[in-house]
């Protein structure tokens, strides 16, 4: 592997001479890289956030009733004497899914990758809207912010879960929560038109940017993957902005939306939540899928088994992902008869994610595998994703829904797609695309201690959770041992608690492996991992402006060991002896 | 490319059929000869009419290529399975 | 090789052939397929609420006043044909009658909303609001009284849905053509610069989509939420 410097000269750099201020240069920046920088740092603030919520909820699930160490500093509204108040409970159980999955693995997938790698994939200089581009950050902030500020005002923060289901969401005399649900709705609002200016800007890029010879079916599986989940929040999201602003309504003017007493409709917003929620959590996985599919090439030193497939398999699960929502809302008295649809349709969309973990298994399949750092992270990606998926198919069936609806089975089924399938390719996308970022390596050896540590933790963490869950533990809930039937499951409890704050722990390992590589790292060359893609063709890290010169595309996106070169791998823009540059594309095609 | 007079539709004329249409919808909703469900189907041709004819002639959808064209409908499909899945709630 | 050679208004060159439109263009439809949902979200739940509570609702022309909506209809409705006349302007390089299109347009669009804010006043006024009847105003006291009202049928016991229904949507189509008014105010004000040429007047056919999108939405409000 290359590791010598790349000596990134400005001087003799054609595409922009660089003579920006210190201010945008790197705080107003329309620089996608940078944007693509700035939602890292802010993402994974949250992402620690959230992770620290999230070890408060098990403090009191492991040892409850009982003072948290440290708890002394949380006011008496929270946790007076350090233990824990039910309305601070149910705002941990809150927040902790609403930073995760909107302030952290949203904008760690596609406000970070979308950013940072679809100008260079695709051979464009920059995004087509670097201003909006910029502004699309800018407005995330404010509804970070806003969501912050839930945790101090009166009332305390929103309390109905990440889901906000109403009544209870619309009604400050259920929960005792008023501004805090106010500032929830708002906040979501916010963020949901940086998302859409993003996700414009993402789709009209891929569309019209694409470098001579980047035709739709070379271009590498993380960009069809933001390609589609980009369509997904473009459409998606304004559902969710609407519903919001209509719950605000509900909680601030008066309306009647959501609230049965003047003909209002709880159901409503389940449906509008989750015609919104459905394709969300598509929306987390597949840019994960996309970096996995990359990288598993990249490591097996072949080409990713029936790309084709993967293509129609991303589109498939984008088109099927918009007619299953209803099967979030099995147990909520809907209509029973639509519900059946939903159990068939539910059943279709195993499909398509079942085509790509084979193709996965197909790319290692006689591979050449090596088992750096990312590729470690994509092989947990492709199996904890099986077990999470798996376990879907059983909430999938109806009947089986009725009994493990809002258990501990569904909680486990969340956090083996989220974690043990996003994070965990987030921390191999991280790592392989730092080096293009920063310009250096992230330590090898401390990123497989993290790793293995991770694997191990969050699996007892996360596993004894489907048993939690078929033993009818339920969701949300403060003191399982109210109920005498849960008792005897509190040492399971226990014991999940203790994983996890290991497993907390270990992330510390991450955080200074990130930060302090950023500083004395090795050096890193233009491409570190012999890959194929065009962001490797650039010095690292990547320079204002991207290319020296539009490159132009020869090849299929994954062509490692391919029999014309002798280097084990032939990037896209290498033009082989006998190739004619591509003919221009006629305008108006 | 910058042609002294190119050919434009007749945006006039689209105007015109835009108000004609606008005060058939304005008589037709108060005159009770119709049933409530006709008076509905009625109503929705004309308003649809009047939006295919700003969506297609003002929007130039008419002169544009299939691309631009599968942009413009891609949303709607998912708005009418939004809507027609949640009235199954009231109705079945 | 950039685009200044090949004229803008055509998609870059150098890159695969994509939409085939310039980049601005693509980004606007593209955008505007998000305004779709996000009406669908606000008009869908209408359509859903009504459906299942057909009798909290009055008849048309009873609380709103459909003369006035229909006169700002049709000013709409013109708005939306110097718009087009103002890109048409701009195609043929006529500086004169783009600005004058342009800032028609823009007038136009403001006493849109001007008329808008007129008739919620006085459905306030007369006790219609998001919440439904307003107690000790003039629709509550007749919907108590049960009578014939306005030559319709007695007014419902409670019009709470209609009102959140109606002020959330035409509210946000306000919101919507207020931003319209301020962008198109900013496009005017560009094109009095001489800013636009037949060569390049993406601004002013961006704004025109966005222009005609806020007028389509208008043109099906109007008949499901007046004339129904």
């Amino acid at each position: 592997m290359a590791t010598t410097a790349a000596p990134f000269d400005q001087a003799t750099h054609h595409a922009h001479v660089d003579d920006r201020s210190f201010l945008r240069k790197y705080l107003f920046s329309t620089d996608h890289k940078i944007i693509g920088i700035q939602f890292l740092l802010m993402s994974l603030l949250f992402l620690a956030l959230g992770g620290t919520l999230a070890m408060v909820m098990r403090w009191q699930l492991g040892y409850p009733g009982q003072a948290m160490p440290g708890g002394g500093i949380l006011p008496e509204t929270m946790a007076p004497g350090g233990i824990l108040l039910p309305e601070f409970y149910i705002a941990l159980v809150t927040m902790h899914g609403t930073f995760m999955v909107f302030f952290a693995i949203m904008p760690l997938l596609v406000g970070v990758f979308a950013n940072f790698l679809i100008p260079l994939k695709i051979g464009a200089p920059d995004m087509a809207f670097p201003r909006i581009n910029m502004a699309s950050f800018w407005i995330a902030v404010p509804a970070g912010i806003l969501m912050l500020a839930g945790f101090f005002v009166e009332g305390g923060h929103a309390g109905a879960g990440w889901t906000a289901y109403a009544p209870l969401s619309a009604l400050p005399e259920m929960t005792g929560v008023s501004w805090g649900q106010q500032l929830w709705c708002l906040s979501l609002v916010i963020l949901g038109l940086s998302s859409i200016l993003g996700s414009m800007n993402y789709i009209a890029t891929i569309i019209n940017m694409r470098a001579p010879g980047m035709t739709w079916f070379r271009l590498p599986l993380s960009i069809w993957a933001l390609f589609i989940t980009s369509i997904l929040v473009l459409l998606a999201i304004p559902i969710l902005s609407g519903a919001a602003i209509m719950l605000l309504f509900d909680q601030v003017i008066g309306t009647h939306f959501f609230l049965p007493a003047e003909g209002g409709q709880p159901l409503l917003w389940q449906h509008l939540f989750w015609f919104f929620g459905h394709p969300e959590v598509y929306i987390l996985i597949l840019p994960a899928m996309g970096f996995v599919s990359d990288i598993i090439a990249n490591g097996s030193r072949k080409p990713i088994f029936g790309y084709h497939s993967m293509v129609f398999a991303i589109i498939g699960i984008g088109f099927l992902g918009w007619v299953v929502w209803g099967h979030h809302m099995f147990q909520s008295g809907m209509n029973p008869t639509l519900g059946m649809t939903f159990m068939i349709s539910t059943m279709f969309i195993a499909v398509p994610s079942a085509i790509k973990t084979f193709n996965w298994m197909g790319t290692m399949w006689r591979g050449s595998i090596q088992f750096h750092v990312p590729m470690l992270h994509a092989i947990a990606f492709v199996a904890m994703f099986v077990i999470g998926g798996l376990s879907g198919v059983f909430m999938a069936a109806t009947p089986v829904d009725i009994y493990i609806h809002d258990t501990y089975f569904i909680v486990a089924h969340i956090h083996y797609v989220l974690f043990g399938g996003s994070l965990f390719a987030l921390f191999g996308a991280i790592t392989f695309w730092y080096p293009k970022m920063f310009g250096r390596l992230m330590s090898p050896f401390w990123g497989k201690v993290h790793f293995a540590l991770t694997f191990v933790f969050y699996n007892l963490v996360f596993w004894p959770m489907h048993e939690l869950g078929l033993k009818g533990h339920m969701r949300r809930i403060y003191d399982p041992s109210q109920y005498e039937f849960l008792q005897p499951l509190q040492p399971m409890n226990t014991f999940i608690t203790v994983s996890a704050f290991l497993l907390f722990a270990v992330q510390i390992i991450f955080a200074l492996n990130f930060i302090l590589s950023w500083f004395f790292g090795a050096k890193a060359g233009r491409n570190p991992w012999n890959d194929t893609g065009l962001e490797w063709s650039t010095p690292s890290p990547a320079p204002h402006g991207n290319f020296e010169r539009t490159p132009t595309v020869y090849h299929a996106p994954y062509e490692f060991s391919h029999p014309q070169v002798t280097e084990d791998f032939l990037p896209q823009d290498r033009q082989l002896e006998g190739q004619s540059r591509p003919a221009a594309a006629p305008a108006g095609h | 490319m910058a042609e002294a007079k190119r050919h434009h539709p007749n945006y006039i004329g689209i105007f015109i059929m835009l108000a004609v249409l606008t005060a058939a919808e304005l008589g037709v909703a108060f005159v009770s000869a119709f049933s409530r469900n006709v008076l509905l189907l009625i109503l929705i041709v004309l308003a649809v009419w009047k939006a295919l004819l700003v969506a297609l002639y003002f929007m130039h959808l008419r002169f544009e290529t299939n691309r631009v064209r599968i942009l413009a409908i891609a949303p709607l499909p998912l708005a009418v399975i939004m809507v027609v899945a949640v009235i199954t709630e009231y109705v079945w | 090789m950039t685009h200044a050679e090949t004229g803008v208004m055509l998609p870059p060159v150098e890159a695969e052939s994509g939409s085939g439109v310039y980049n601005e263009k693509l980004g606007m439809w593209v955008f505007l397929a998000s305004e779709v949902m996000f009406f669908t979200a606000l008009i869908g739940s209408y359509i859903i609420l009504r459906f299942g509570n057909p009798l909290q609702w009055a008849a048309p022309g009873q609380i709103l006043n459909v003369p006035i909506t229909a006169i700002n209809t049709f000013l709409l409705i013109c708005s939306s044909v110097t718009m087009v006349k103002a890109f048409a302007a701009a195609q043929d390089d006529d500086q004169q009658w783009l600005r004058t299109w342009l800032l028609a347009t823009t007038l136009i669009g403001a006493t849109f909303v001007g008329v808008q804010v007129y008739e919620y006043l006085q459905l306030a006024h007369h006790g219609f609001l998001p919440s439904g009847y307003r107690e000790g105003h003039e629709l509550a006291e007749a919907a108590a009284q049960g009578g014939a009202y306005k030559g319709g049928p007695a007014l419902p016991a409670s019009i709470a849905l209609y009102g959140a229904t109606f002020f959330t949507m035409t509210g946000f189509h306000g919101f919507h053509v207020t931003m319209g008014v301020i962008c198109l105010s900013f496009v005017t004000w560009k094109a009095f610069q001489g800013r636009y040429s037949a060569t390049d007047h993406r601004g002013v056919e961006v704004i025109g989509l966005y222009w005609h999108f806020v007028d389509l939405v208008w043109i099906i409000l109007f008949t499901i939420v007046y004339l129904i």
